[in-house]
């Protein structure tokens, strides 16, 4: 995904909870977890360095109480860093001033929050318009654009409902309609799906990733589950204790896991679900081959049509061109997990 | 201040620790109580040397004086600013007094002119009915009417519109105070830590203590009575707002940031409106404290059922004094139903109806009223009962009241007059006797030493500098008199209370019951019963004692009845399981997991019987209440405000012991509540 | 009654009419004159008397309740303007100091003398042969006594706050009574109807003109008559060593009010000063209006319609 344009960054970012914050860091120190346990202090944050690329879905993951939300919500600076640098479009929004935020976060930036975060007094309608009400968009206009986004999310005949009248998955459509109304270009999930059943769950996800689809925002999403963050991510980075494990793909993180720690998470992932033909193709063209598929294609999604034919598949880059193919003994062995690689 | 101590110290002892640590802990209670019932046999008390008595009532009399006389704001003067504050309060108490009871008027005394009727008392009755069962159901607004119908044939229509008017102005105005002030802590915490004292003062001082400022501030009149009514009833207001915008889910606010709200617009669009159920639990709790003051308000020119039963009582009409505070009970319980629904309807919000057609059919209730209104405004202008509830057609019961007080009077009045006697004699006396022995030293090391039991070093020096404080304003004898009239009472008021608590929590229907009593306690002024109390007892301690007990009761009934039935199910579940027998899991289970609601409840209740002090006075005792009492009749303000700060001492002393008491006792069984 | 009836129909016609302004007699000052209500019937009879005839006068005249002492932060500044009933004897303090201050000034007694004295039911003249004789009490203290004061007898006091040195008293004639303070007079008076009721020993303050004196058969107790000296000068009276050892003072009670109303109104002031009324006149008013449940303008109308010469003096030019 290297060759995506960088649409947020953050840069040595830390968040340090207790008396003294700053004092454990002067001097550009970089105190290490036992130090900073033993002063009485929490690293929410430790030296967090990421980058997000335009359109990408950039998927947080890691137990609770790891840092996730504390990092997300230094990106969007709800939390005010200890130190280090988020750029956003290359400028650094620790420097931008008060009003300034107000308005990248009018018009630029949207969030979805665990709990739906919907005021109670509002119907559907007004909770969806209510970003573009203080923004001081005229009534019809914003409920014209509210009325879309509700569509969008699969509402429609909902909007003079109230929050309580809807159940968990429709509250966080709700939610997810009002973080678009402002067509921002970033695009902030803090657990999204993590308050709902687990069949909802599957649902929103296709739902989320139909809307991604669609509007091809930059995305950051936070989960602790892994098999959402696979299902989800471009790329994924791994958190434990405040710090960044491990950023990388899900087939990355799947086959080369940085630690034990990030195997303990792939261990029962099954490999289908993550591996791309990229990687178990054989390089060059076949001699005869019973049809193209790209390379990202997941094997999971592909299996059926590989092992149902006696030819293999070419395989094919983005721009179409062959760069290898791939038979059914190759995807046997991903499928009853033989050692590949 | 032992009085209070020994409550919050022993109780959770008994409940919880472990058997070493309670072993422990009543060892070390038992020997501090042996130690001085010691010290009050053989050392007495002591006297209070002169140079620790500065004369702090000249100061506050020489300040006050001051800020009356001499204050200057620069372009005009601090009591101008006052004048004009009462200037813009007296506009729309005028305007709603004339809706309610003087009809637009022109010219004035005896050559006044009626323009415009009152509103006509079916029509109130309408609008409050309509509003009930708006609110809620058609039962409510039942109710509510019957309430309001009391008032009219019980023939205290016009005095309940006047109370009803100061309490439309007081009210609003002491809701958008608290909300004001209770933002401005949400936005400087500074700011908050300012006011928390001042909250602490304004619902400890007895209003007494401050009346006499208050009229040369804000002149004499309404105004000035409903000036003092919204400090009184204020603050809870406040500490409610404080509360909930802390407790609105973080995620909203977070949201209001993320959406871009300015941080007016958060407060306006998101905080408060998610706040608002909270809210509404606060602005019933300012409709209710302005209830309890009617009577003090009406002593300076508040006038309504206030007066009426205090005109009763002067004429020793005791029917008269019942039918009228009754009357401030229906309006209270009125209100306190009505506010009460308002608020539940706000939490759960309406389907959306939207029904469609002309402005009457969309506002079905407003057009109603509003038909009703008119209707009766021009009927009552044939028809005079219509206009205002007919003389004749008046009920009263005063002679059953005054005959029942006379029959038991005659009939009881020797055995009633041996038990007081022998509880004189048996327990009041002997703690009364005690802890006037008591040298002061101990007294002030005793309440520090309870502090840093239970709250450490900063609560250690509270109570050390409270109690020195009490001790600076010369009264000590009187504030060991209040601790020694108000511990018995609250003692007693929880013998009393908690078993009715308990008995209300375990059976519907004599919770209801329980409830009902409950409440017309708490709204019943204590002036109405205080008379046949002192005819059956004569005046005295005892007398006193009674009326403390009769209004702090409620809290203790309330918040034993609420901890256990908010004991979770599976507890409970549990203990069943287990074999326990219904008494066993009444016993082992839920008393020891209520023990911390149940000791709020003793806390309210010592704050009640603290706020009766004033009251007590009229019976005669010999407490701070009476030193406020006297300093008002003197119009002594120093020596008033003093002898009041005496008292918040006391309450703030016993106050802060039980909530870490409480405290305690909550963190050791795991239970979540905001604690203060 | 023909005057009232003629002002109000001239100010009738000069509504009908559309003449604005004062319809009556031409007064200095159109403003209200603002009048205290106190919570004894006494006191709204003076009042309201006062102000009906103001009103035959011509001013616009408001009645304000207000607390008996509470009341002089208004009179001082002039928010307030006339107190119809001052006790000598237990509103002296708040009194000298208020016009000490020169804002409030004594418009004169009301006519009416406040008694204040011990007092007890006919009744127990039986159980106390002797009686209204002050030297009667010791023999019957034990009639008088309760468990809690026995073998002393019991004297239920006002209010500390009235004064009204009955310690002193009792240590100066060497009376064997404890003596106990009733916080108001409502208490007072409870344990009054309730000793009454039951036909029970009581022995206590009582003070007149109030309602009391006529719903209660009783007797004022006969101490040595009052003197100035007897409350200075030990030597004076039967104990030569103490003071007090004789009757409480009796005195006036005053009107008060404003300073400024002399200048605003003069025409009411004087005749605000020159109201007067008798104590049997009023415990009269008082018992038809707190014992026969009259109402408390017709009480005052007939009384107005029988002394009209009495009140047109009052205000005659
Ligand atoms: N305001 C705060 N003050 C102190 N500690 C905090 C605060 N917010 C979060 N923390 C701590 O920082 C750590 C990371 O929290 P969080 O970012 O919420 O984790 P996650 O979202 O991964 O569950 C946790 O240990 C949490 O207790
Ligand atoms: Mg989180």
């Amino acid at each position: 995904m290297q060759h995506r344009p960088v649409k947020l960054a953050c840069r040595g970012v830390w968040k340090i909870y207790g008396p003294d914050p700053a004092r454990l860091l002067a001097g550009g120190a970089r105190p290490d977890l036992a130090t900073i346990r033993a002063s009485h202090h929490v690293g929410a944050v430790r030296d967090a360095t990421l980058d997000v690329g335009e359109g990408e879905i950039f998927v947080i993951m890691g137990l609770s109480g790891s840092g996730k939300s504390t990092l997300v919500r230094c990106l969007s600076r709800l939390v005010e860093p200890t130190a280090g640098e988020i750029l956003f479009d290359g400028r650094d929004l620790l420097k931008a001033s008060r009003a300034e935020m107000i308005a990248i976060r009018r018009h630029k930036m949207g969030m979805v929050f665990q709990h739906f975060a919907l005021l109670p007094h509002l119907t559907v309608l007004e909770n969806v318009a209510f970003p573009l009400e203080v923004q001081g968009v005229a009534r019809p206009t914003r409920e014209a654009r509210a009325r879309e986004v509700i569509a969008l999310v699969g509402l429609e005949g909902r909007e003079g409902h109230y929050p309580r009248q809807l159940s968990g998955g429709q509250q966080q459509r709700v939610g997810i309609a009002r973080s678009l109304a402002v067509e921002p270009e970033l695009w902030f999930l803090d657990e999204p799906f993590s308050a709902l059943d687990p069949l909802i769950r599957r649902e929103m996800q296709d739902e989320f990733l139909r809307v991604q689809r669609l509007l091809k925002k930059t995305i950051v999403f936070i989960t602790h589950d892994f098999d959402e963050a696979i299902r989800l991510a471009d790329r994924i980075a791994i958190m434990k204790d405040g710090a960044l494990i491990q950023i990388a793909t899900p087939e990355e993180l799947v086959l080369s896991p940085a630690d034990d720690y990030v195997a303990d998470f792939t261990r029962h992932v099954a490999r289908a679900k993550v591996v791309t033909l990229g990687r178990i193709m054989t390089p060059g063209p076949a001699a005869e081959v019973a049809g193209a598929l790209p390379a990202h294609a997941r094997v999971e999604a592909v299996a059926d049509r590989i092992e149902g034919s006696p030819l293999p598949h070419a395989v094919i880059d983005e721009a179409g061109r062959v760069i290898g193919h791939v038979g059914a003994r190759a995807v046997i062995d991903v499928l009853i997990g033989r050692r590949i690689g | 201040m032992r009085a209070g101590e020994g409550i919050a110290g022993a109780v959770p002892r008994a409940g919880l620790r472990g058997s070493g640590a309670w072993q422990r802990g009543a060892w070390l209670w038992g020997g501090i109580v042996a130690a001085s019932l010691a010290l009050a046999a053989w050392v007495g008390p002591v006297p209070v040397p002169k140079a620790l008595t500065p004369d702090m009532a000249g100061w506050v009399s020489a300040a006050l004086r001051w800020l009356v006389e001499r204050a200057d704001l620069g372009l005009f003067s601090f009591k101008e600013l006052t004048r004009a504050i009462a200037a813009v309060i007296e506009w729309p108490y005028s305007l709603v007094r004339a809706a309610l009871v003087d009809g637009w008027v022109e010219g004035r005394g005896s050559r006044a002119r009626t323009i415009l009727q009152p509103l006509s008392w079916i029509a109130v009755i309408a609008i409050v009915a309509a509003m009930g069962a708006y609110a809620r159901s058609w039962r409510l607004g039942a109710f509510v009417g019957a309430c309001f119908l009391y008032l009219a044939v019980f023939g205290r229509w016009e005095s309940a519109m006047v109370t009803l008017a100061s309490i439309l102005i007081a009210v609003p105005i002491g809701v958008a105070g608290g909300l004001g002030l209770s933002i401005a802590a949400w936005l400087w915490p500074r700011f908050e830590r300012a006011l928390a004292p001042i909250l602490d003062l304004m619902q400890t001082v007895p209003i007494f203590a401050y009346l006499v400022p208050i009229l040369f501030l804000f002149g004499f009149g309404p105004v000035a009575a409903l000036i003092a009514t919204v400090i009184y009833a204020m603050p809870p207001m406040v500490r409610v707002t404080t509360l909930a915008l802390k407790s609105v889910p973080p995620e909203l606010g977070e949201f209001a940031t993320m959406a871009g709200c300015t941080t007016a617009q958060r407060i306006r669009k998101v905080l408060l409106p998610a706040a608002l159920p909270d809210l509404m639990v606060g602005v019933n709790q300012v409709i209710m404290l302005s209830l309890n003051m009617v009577i003090i308000a009406s002593m300076i020119g508040a006038g309504g059922l206030g007066f009426d039963v205090l005109n009763a009582l002067r004429r020793l009409d005791i029917g008269a004094g019942i039918e009228a505070g009754l009357a401030i009970t229906a309006l209270a319980i009125a209100l306190d139903r009505l506010s009460q629904a308002y608020a539940a309807r706000t939490a759960d919000v309406p389907m959306s109806a939207g029904a469609s057609g002309g402005w009457p059919r969309r506002h079905p209730w407003l057009s109603t009223v509003a038909l009703v209104i008119l209707g009766t405004a021009l009927m009552g202008l044939v028809l005079p009962p219509v206009a205002s509830y007919p003389a004749e057609a008046v009920i009263t019961t005063k002679a059953f009241w005054g005959d029942l007080v006379k029959a038991i009077n005659i009939r009881y009045f020797d055995d009633l007059e041996a038990i007081k006697t022998a509880f004189l004699t048996f327990v009041m006396l002997p703690v009364k006797r005690f802890l006037l022995a008591l040298p002061w030293p101990w007294v002030l090391a005793v309440a520090a030493f309870a502090g840093w039991r239970l709250g450490g070093a900063p609560l250690a020096a509270t109570g050390a500098a409270l109690g020195a404080f009490v001790l600076a304003t010369g009264l000590w004898e009187q504030a060991m008199t209040t601790v020694y009239l108000c511990g018995v009472a609250v003692v007693i008021a929880a013998f009393i209370g908690i078993p009715l608590g308990i008995l209300a929590a375990a059976n519907d229907t004599a919770g209801r019951v329980i409830g009902g009593i409950i409440d017309t306690l708490q709204t019943l002024p204590s002036f109405v019963y205080l008379i046949p109390v002192v005819m059956l007892f004569r005046v005295g301690d005892f007398a006193a004692l009674i009326a403390v007990v009769l209004f702090a009761l409620a809290p203790a009934v309330r918040y034993t009845a609420h901890g256990l039935r908010s004991v979770p199910p599976e507890m409970i579940e549990a203990g069943i399981v287990c074999g326990c027998t219904p008494r066993q899991v009444l016993t082992r289970i839920r008393l020891p997991l209520a023990l911390p609601e149940i000791l709020l409840g003793l806390n309210q209740t010592i704050m009640l019987a603290l706020s009766m002090l004033v009251i007590t006075a009229l019976v005669g005792t010999r407490d701070l209440g009476q030193e406020v009492y006297i300093a008002l009749t003197r119009a002594d303000t120093g020596a008033g405000v003093i002898a009041g700060l005496g008292v918040a001492a006391i309450a703030i002393i016993a106050d802060r012991l039980i909530a870490a008491g409480a405290a305690h006792a909550r963190a050791r069984l795991g239970l979540q509540r905001g604690t203060p | 009654m023909t005057t009232k009836a003629l002002l109000s129909s001239a100010a009738a016609l000069a509504l009908a009419l559309g003449l604005a302004g004062p319809a009556a007699a031409q007064v200095e000052s159109d403003d209200p004159i603002r009048l205290t209500l106190h919570d004894w019937t006494g006191q709204l009879v003076t009042t309201n008397l006062m102000a009906r005839v103001l009103e035959e006068a011509g001013y616009t005249v408001e009645l304000v309740q207000a607390d008996y002492i509470a009341q002089f932060a208004g009179l001082k500044t002039g928010d307030l303007h006339v107190a119809m009933e001052m006790w000598e004897t237990t509103g002296r303090q708040a009194m000298d100091e208020a016009t000490a201050t020169g804002q409030v000034v004594n418009f004169g007694p009301t006519g009416m003398e406040a008694v204040e004295e011990w007092w007890y039911p006919s009744y127990m003249k039986e159980k106390c042969l002797g009686l209204p004789d002050w030297k009667a009490l010791n023999d019957c203290a034990e009639a008088f006594a309760t468990a809690e004061t026995a073998p002393k007898g019991r004297y239920l006091g006002a209010p500390v706050t009235w004064g009204g040195f009955d310690e002193e008293r009792v240590e100066a004639l060497g009376l064997n009574y404890e003596v106990i303070h009733a916080g108001t007079d409502a208490a007072l008076f409870a344990e009054l109807e309730s000793a009454y009721q039951r036909q029970a020993p009581i022995l206590m303050w009582v003070y007149a003109p109030h309602w009391s004196q006529t719903k209660y058969e009783g007797e004022w107790i006969e101490f040595p008559p009052y003197e100035a000296a007897c409350y200075e000068d030990p030597a004076w009276g039967i104990n030569p060593n103490k003071t007090h050892d004789c009757a409480k003072p009796r005195g006036p009670i005053w009107k008060v009010g404003w300073a400024g109303v002399a200048n605003k109104w003069p025409g009411a002031a004087k005749a605000i000063g020159a109201f007067t009324i008798s104590n049997a006149e009023m415990d009269r008013m008082i018992a038809r209006i707190d014992l026969d449940g009259e109402q408390l303008d017709a009480v005052i109308a007939d009384w107005m319609a029988q002394n009209e010469a009495v009140w047109q003096g009052w205000i005659a030019k």
